[in-house]
């Protein structure tokens, strides 16, 4: 009876926490299928008359009509998204690795250098970073963004993987060297499956970061050549209009691949940032 | 089975030297280990002997010397190309791979063919008893297991030489001594070369074809066990190995009547033995070295020992342990132990009379530490 009542109790709490938490997703996804007069009734219309998917049909063109090419966006945010987090994991993880491995001169330095840089809030580079692209002409195009953004990610990617890498005992890499391997086999063989966890946590929060990112994506990029979803956003934003439907309905497209992804990799996630949590 | 024999190496070590920095982990160490031998390298921790089986298994550089697996000079190589197997004091099995996959990992990497890595995992796993753990991965086994497949693992390959490093310090007193066993074994049926890591001088003692005995990176005493048993060259390795460690005692040389006397304390006088006189009579002070099973409680003692030297000292303590206790008594305010075979039951403070066969009493050199 008191264990029902427990339970009763604990569920309530969290229903009403997550409940508050979700408010204002949850009022993003209703918004996304109602037409925009509703969206602004007064007093708050709290659950849609009518449900349209007026907004998302003239976003993919379905019916021949695109007010914002939130296609190409959703393309652009995928790639940009997707390549720079290759390439930030990529370069963590041996960095990472040397980081946890090897000792060399100015080992503390150049980590301490890492954490600085993440330290450095991105929009104040904005500027610097808008003078220097124009001038390299990578200004509107995928590769600038996706070049930031790995610079943004890698002191991240780094310092994750180092953390599991180190939870890793140095042996299991000796052992496999004294079994024959090369020390390219060794991580290759045992220690990058070890981390493999760790690695996907880094992965994800590096992807989300880049999926997320709008202020430095709203300096260099321009055209739907190279806007991503969360710059695409603003074109809803018309002189003297603002089609709040429209933003909420992108909003969703921004939100579905990310929720996908953690779901899939959840179950590592959470291992992945309790293993590193122990000594970090 | 044929197979497993025909690795013959033997291991040579010319003026190896490690520096941290300025600190020396092992000094001109020159050691030759002939094929089949079981080598045991003891020593209190911080003497150099992990180092020393790292330097030969190439997982740690070499900042001097030369180490010849074979006839072969292996200074340069990579451990892959050593061919010698190490077992690791925390096993370091691979945790994403079954027992199975651990003991054939070496061979794959060495791209055999799957009927060969098939052919050598059963061996290895009749060989260790592993047969119903095949597919069990290491978070699933047992402390003991874990070790016999770490031995697996080092089999498979048909190394050289066995490299273990202190392979028995993380199980239980009872796992370790039934281990201990089984290595004996291992060693037996497959006939090369061991070099074997432990500060436990009880492992070393009894598995042991030849002990080193290190400290500072130095070799103190190489011998058989029963030879660093019974002569040891030094203070320490005198109370180093056996258990309990030897008493040792600090003593004045004194001239009484034209015989020379040691010393002991302010109220005992022992005779000196015939064949150190000439030794000892040239200096004043000396360390005695008696063994506890030297020291013994003249109720149980031999003929032999009757006819030894005797005093009367009470018991602050008495430990009993089964087949013996152990009586700790102050001689010269150092603490002796003795040992009590027969055992009865002890009172604090009893006086009891102990005999000391002259014969069995080490000397060591007040100075150099080293026996006389």
């Amino acid at each position: 009876m008191n264990k029902k009542i427990k339970k009763i109790i604990s569920w309530t709490l969290t229903f009403i926490i997550m409940f508050v938490i979700c408010l204002p997703g949850i009022w993003v996804f209703i918004s996304a299928f109602r037409p925009n007069p509703e969206i602004l009734s007064k007093p708050a219309n709290w659950w849609p008359d009518v449900w349209t998917f007026y907004q998302f049909s003239q976003m993919f063109s379905i019916k021949g009509y695109v007010s914002v090419p939130a296609f190409q966006y959703l393309i652009n945010s995928i790639v940009i998204s997707l390549t720079s987090t290759v390439i930030a994991i990529t370069i963590g993880m041996m960095g990472g690795y040397a980081f946890a491995r090897f000792n060399f001169k100015g080992k503390n330095t150049i980590f301490l250098g890492l954490m600085l840089a993440r330290a450095v809030p991105g929009i104040s580079l904005s500027l610097p970073l808008f003078i220097i692209w124009a001038k390299l002409g990578l200004i509107n195009t995928s590769f600038g963004v996706i070049l930031v953004y790995v610079a943004m990610n890698v002191p991240f990617t780094i310092w994750l993987t180092d953390g599991f890498f180190r939870q890793i005992p140095k042996e299991m890499s000796e052992v496999a060297r004294t079994d024959g391997c090369t020390r390219l086999q060794a991580f290759w063989n045992v220690e990058l499956p070890l981390a493999g966890p760790g690695i996907a946590a880094a992965g994800i929060f590096a992807f989300l970061l880049s999926w997320n990112e709008y202020a430095l994506a709203s300096v260099l990029t321009r055209t739907m050549k190279s806007k991503t979803l969360p710059i695409g956003m603003m074109d809803y934003l018309n002189e003297f209009t603002i089609n709040w439907a429209g933003m909420c309905a992108i909003a969703v497209v921004m939100i579905i691949p990310a929720v996908i992804l953690t779901f899939i990799v959840q179950k590592h996630l959470v291992s992945g940032l309790t293993f590193g949590g122990v000594k970090g | 089975m044929e197979e497993l024999k025909d690795n013959m190496a033997e291991v040579t070590l010319k003026n190896l030297t490690k520096k941290y920095g300025d600190v020396i982990a092992v000094q001109n160490m020159n050691l030759k280990i002939p094929h089949n031998e079981f080598l045991v390298l003891v020593g209190p921790s911080g003497c150099g002997k992990s180092t020393t089986l790292r330097m030969i298994a190439g997982l740690e550089e070499i900042s001097g010397g030369q180490i010849y697996i074979g006839d072969e000079l292996v200074n340069e190589k990579d451990p892959k190309d050593r061919n010698v197997s190490m077992v690791f004091q925390n096993y370091a099995l691979y945790p994403h791979m079954t027992v199975e996959e651990n003991l054939g990992f070496s061979l794959k990497i060495a791209k055999e063919e799957k009927k060969e890595i098939e052919k050598r995992v059963d061996e290895a796993v009749i060989i260790l008893g592993l047969d119903e753990l095949r597919k069990r991965k290491p978070s699933q086994l047992s402390g003991g297991q874990r070790q016999r497949v770490a031995m697996g693992r080092a089999i498979v390959r048909r190394p050289d030489a066995f490299l273990f490093d202190e392979p028995l310090s993380n199980l239980d007193a009872k796992l370790r001594t039934q281990m201990r066993t089984e290595i004996k074994k291992l060693h037996q049926k497959l006939k090369t070369t061991v070099i074997y890591v432990t500060h436990d001088q009880v492992e070393a003692m009894t598995l042991a074809d030849r002990i080193i005995i290190m400290k500072d990176g130095f070799i103190e005493q190489i011998g058989s066990p029963i030879d660093v048993f019974t002569n040891p060259v030094n203070v320490f390795v005198a109370t180093f190995i056996g258990s309990p460690p030897m008493n040792v005692i600090e003593c004045d040389i004194v001239m009484q009547n034209d015989n020379l006397f040691i010393k002991i304390g302010s109220d005992l006088l022992m005779p000196c033995p015939l064949s150190k006189k000439d030794k000892l009579s040239k200096s004043s002070k000396v360390f005695v070295g008696i063994r506890a099973e030297d020291i013994v409680p003249s109720e149980n003692s031999t003929d032999r020992e009757k006819k030894g030297w005797n005093f009367e000292k009470s018991i602050d303590l008495a430990e009993p342990l089964g087949t013996e206790t152990q009586l700790f008594f102050k001689l010269d305010n150092k603490e002796i132990i003795s040992r009590m075979y027969n055992p009865r039951l002890i009172q604090i403070g009893e006086k009891i009379k102990f005999e000391i066969d002259l014969m069995k009493i080490h000397f060591f050199d007040h100075e150099t530490e080293k026996a006389i």
